[in-house]
């Protein structure tokens, strides 16, 4: 949303729109205030998520004292305005510019996807036109398939919504107008990229002329009933509607004035686990399993209520809870808690969007987390906000909207903290201790052991004089890293004495929650029950376990997101089969659903008590979320203590990075057969020459365990030698990897067949 | 009788007239009378006159004034409301129906169902299409909403079969390609108004 800088910004005012008096802050449209006091004024053009677009001239209103129409949605209020939104003038304009929307517009809504929810057909009927009164030369306009969405010109009424979600929302700034009177289009700039970003730029077109490539055509929009849920992929957690017929789910939708999606949620819904019926000889075993099990190990892929299940077997039978990302987390914010005193971060992600600086530590975060990438987007696009981006590889997806990129040597992660952190903290008053600390930092071995400079870090400093608001955003790099609860304890340092908005990416989509409710274990012991991970027994969602669990979309539960807010999810497909609850209940673990426990998870952690049917989904008129509840922040004790910045072995030569492509988080994502990605080990020219591999050749390497069979390409615009890994394929073994994402491994070429 | 006395569905205005049938025997006597009038009267062999005429018209003259079905069908009226047809289009022989999914959302019994798909010439097509004819009940609504006279209610009354999925998919209700010849405009509900002439706007085109 906007954010308006004003020195008058904030001052009360009041005004009267149509008779009716409006008390509002200064720096708001008149548009906003309308809306905030239920009042319409009709729009075309309006997105609530982006700065006004002022294409379509709609929201026109008068101002007593003021010559002629005025824009509603540009013009901020100012006190004791006297507002008309509605007169016979202003029906009449706003009819001929529905007018001139309709000419030459194809009378094809019998076929239209947009038919039933499209604003033009809306708006013609609420302005009763009955007929085109005007016409031009119609020209040959044929259909553009971009990929993931399809663009029909003939249809495009050019709002530039589109075009504006493209550069100021997902960043991928891959559309553009193509100025030309009656010819004009949109056109992408970026259409071998095929970006699946642009389904968020199809979801605000108010006609039919952008469209999802696979939803095109298949039903109408008011054959599909929307079910209210939680997007599990990340943890963004974003609101999101699962548009089902038939028990099919045919698409995607949010409330696209005031969130977004990025690709996987709103291509990765087909995945699932179909056609399960009650096996109850499996079930008898898996409840024995269970039962004798020393050890259970998952995926923080689950709902809340599933880990709370799973944390009262463990109290049950004494088996450890072994789930890699989330006691990474866990540990890293339990050290990050001590030095803050709090148990959760501060940070959440519209913060992030208000910044004006930004440092991102320890994630490839267009990758891991599209949704901080957004919001760091918008930042750049609205507040001009200086990014700087820390990671050992570049990404050229961010080159656009970073404005310092500080490459760090991989392994470095506890120095770069600690030069960073000396950076910010520097002219800010410490307690003696960790003064101390920071003056005993050995700069010059630390900075050549990390190869930044002194000189970047100064120009970092520079960079953020004269800006406002500040955001540091943490990755899973540092969860993972081997001095992780040292790395945890140094960042917090940021949060406690300066006015950073800090966030720590959960590393998947339920980590926080996970992380919360269950007691976790370092270590895990043979015999072991695995959920949706391989073990001695698995019980999977993902159809090839020992039983048969429902995907997070067939069953209720809830999650909590990057925002530290638990929000719920919903049935959208049919289950046949047993579900975690039914093993708990055979082990007298009793509730008769699984939402019975939502009330009943950790007060002690911020969670308060609610109800599952309590909770709330939706948001205000005027784009406050009224999605569940954020947790309470909780006290917690802290202990300054710390250690020495410890030298690692460096991560020279061939290293590889497990890091899955935008699209895909998990082998849910995988399933998913609209999400079109090919796993390959992916290097620079600099990387094949380090492995003696060439582009095309097949690989086999170990990491951690688990065996990778690759395709090794070569890709031109990435540089060094760490070649990025994708785990999301890799089934039940892929909660496995969760380990420190570098790894230097032995890559062997695997002999071409000769045919 | 013509179309336009079928639209006619204003029969207040209708002019009816009544028989004068007498008045009926009241007592005992007057119903004894009026039996032996009749019996003597000899209207008995009028009509067994009339039925041999008839008899003999029809072996000798064949002027046959009976139907002998089911070899023959009277011809109904195009307001009767059979199994549903599915009508081409008469000079590319392509399916009339867009897919638009009126007929499916107006069905009052929930009996259409239909998928379509983005086809390879990037246009709207109708992949599946069926009428549940156990929950039909031939109410006309679909051939009367849909706007390219694709769905029409044929003449097909006689729907006794073992199975009534038998008439339900779209090939079924299709017209045969080899009859396309054959195929009738509908004039039932939804077709074209006797003044649709009169009422047809001229497409703004400036060219």
């Amino acid at each position: 949303m906007c954010t308006h800088n004003s020195i008058n910004s904030g001052k009360e005012i009041t005004l009267t729109i149509d008779g009716k008096v409006c008390k509002s802050t200064f720096g708001k449209t008149i548009l906003e205030i309308a809306r905030e006091n239920d009042i319409y004024i009709p729009t075309m053009c309006y997105l609530t998520k982006v700065k006004s677009i002022a294409s379509c001239r709609m929201c026109i209103v008068n101002v007593d004292g003021v010559d002629g129409a005025i824009l509603s949605c540009q013009e901020r209020a100012t006190d004791g305005a006297v507002v008309t939104t509605n007169s016979e003038d202003l029906y009449a304009e706003r009819q001929s510019i529905m007018k001139l929307y309709n000419v030459n517009h194809p009378l094809e809504c019998g076929v239209c996807d947009k038919s039933g929810e499209c604003e033009l057909q809306n708006k013609t009927m609420e302005f009763g036109l009955a007929e085109q009164p005007f016409t031009a030369r119609d020209q040959s306009r044929p259909v553009e398939n971009w990929g993931y969405v399809s663009y029909d010109p003939a249809l495009c009424i050019m709002c530039e919504k589109c075009v504006r979600v493209s550069t100021e929302i997902t960043g991928d700034e891959a559309l553009q107008l193509q100025f030309g009177g009656y010819s004009s289009k949109i056109v992408n700039t970026q259409i071998d990229k095929n970006y699946s970003t642009l389904g968020e730029a199809a979801s605000v077109c108010p006609v039919g002329a952008l469209v999802d490539t696979n939803f095109k055509y298949t039903t109408n929009a008011w054959e599909l009933s929307k079910i209210p849920s939680a997007c599990h992929h990340c943890s963004a957690g974003c609101q999101m509607n699962y548009e089902v017929k038939n028990d099919t789910i045919y698409r995607i939708t949010n409330n696209f004035e005031f969130t977004s999606l990025c690709g996987a949620g709103r291509y990765g819904f087909d995945y699932a686990n179909k056609g399960v019926t009650k096996d109850s000889e499996a079930f008898n075993r898996a409840v024995e399993a269970m039962k004798s099990a020393k050890s259970i190990i998952f995926s923080s892929q689950i709902s809340n209520e599933e880990a709370y299940i799973l944390q009262k077997i463990k109290e049950l039978t004494g088996a450890k809870l072994i789930s890699n990302e989330a006691r990474a987390y866990q540990k890293f914010m339990q050290a990050y808690s001590s030095v803050t005193g709090k148990h959760l971060y501060n940070g959440n992600l519209k913060a992030i969007s208000n910044s004006t600086a930004i440092i991102v530590l320890g994630s490839r975060v267009n990758d891991d987390a599209p949704m901080v990438k957004y919001h760091i987007n918008m930042a750049s696009k609205w507040n001009r906000a200086r990014v700087a981006y820390m990671h050992p590889i570049e990404d050229v997806e961010m080159k656009n909207l970073v404005t310092q990129f500080m490459k760090y040597e991989a392994g470095s992660e506890e120095g770069v903290s600690a030069l960073l952190v000396d950076t910010l903290l520097k002219d800010i008053d410490v307690p003696k201790d960790v003064r101390a600390f920071l003056d005993d930092l050995d700069i010059g071995n630390l900075s050549a052991g990390s190869n930044i400079g002194e000189e970047e870090f100064e120009l970092l400093k520079k960079s953020m004089i004269k800006k406002r608001d500040f955001s540091l955003v943490i990755g899973a790099d540092l969860y993972t890293h081997p001095r992780a609860t040292q790395i945890a304890k140094i960042i917090a340092l940021v949060e406690k004495y300066t006015n950073f908005n800090v966030v720590c990416i959960p590393p998947s989509s339920n980590a926080m929650g996970v992380s919360l409710i269950c007691d976790l274990d370092d270590e895990a012991d043979e015999y072991s029950v695995g959920y949706n991970a391989k073990a001695n027994f698995t019980l999977s969602a993902l159809g090839d376990g020992d039983l048969d669990m429902p995907a997070l979309n067939q069953q209720e539960g809830t999650m909590v997101t990057i925002d530290k807010r638990l929000v719920p999810m919903n049935v959208a497909q049919p289950y046949g089969g047993y579900i975690l609850n039914d093993i708990a209940n055979a082990m007298g673990i009793g509730a008769r659903y699984t939402i019975d426990y939502t009330k009943s998870l950790p007060l002690e952690k911020g969670f308060r008590g609610v109800e599952f049917d309590a909770l709330d989904d939706y948001f205000t008129a005027t784009g406050d979320e009224k999605r569940g509840y954020l947790l309470e922040l909780h006290e917690t004790p802290t202990e300054d203590n710390f250690e020495e910045i410890e030298e690692l072995d460096g991560f020279d030569g061939a290293v590889i990075y497990n890091c899955n492509p935008k699209d895909q988080f998990s082998p849910f994502t995988n399933l998913c057969s609209t999400i079109k990605d090919e796993s390959k080990l992916v290097g620079s020219s600099q990387f094949a020459i380090v492995t003696k591999l060439q582009d095309g050749d097949s690989v086999s390497f170990t990491v951690n365990g688990i065996e990778f069979k690759r395709l090794f390409r070569i890709e031109p615009s990435m540089k060094g030698t760490i070649a990025i890994n994708p785990i999301y394929d890799m089934g039940l073994s892929t909660p496995l990897v969760s380990y420190y994402r570098f790894n230097k491994v032995q890559i062997i070429k695997e002999e071409k067949k000769e045919d | 009788m013509s179309l336009e006395q079928f639209k006619n569905r204003n029969v207040g205005v209708q002019s009816y007239k009544t028989l004068d049938v007498g008045t009926p025997p009241k007592t005992g006597m007057e119903k004894f009378t009026q039996v032996v009038k009749r019996s003597v009267k000899g209207e008995l062999f009028v009509g067994l006159g009339v039925v041999m005429k008839r008899m003999l018209e029809a072996l000798f003259k064949n002027d046959m004034h009976t139907v002998k079905y089911p070899f023959e069908k009277m011809p109904i009226s195009p307001r009767y409301r059979a199994i549903h047809e599915m009508l081409r289009l008469l000079e590319s022989g392509n399916y009339r129906c867009i897919g638009c999914g009126l007929c499916e959302k107006i069905c009052i019994s929930n009996c259409i169902s239909m998928e379509t798909r983005y086809d390879e010439n990037q246009r709207k097509e109708v992949s599946e299409y069926t009428i549940n004819f156990g929950r039909c009940i031939f109410c006309g609504y679909c051939a009367e909403v849909c706007p390219e006279l694709a769905i029409v209610h044929g003449q097909r009354y006689e729907t006794a079969s073992e199975q009534r999925a038998g008439f339900s998919l779209f090939e079924d209700m299709l017209t045969p390609i080899d009859q396309l010849n054959l195929q009738q405009e509908f004039d039932g509900f939804g077709a074209v108004s006797p003044n649709a002439d009169d009422n047809i706007k001229q497409t703004p085109l400036a060219y």
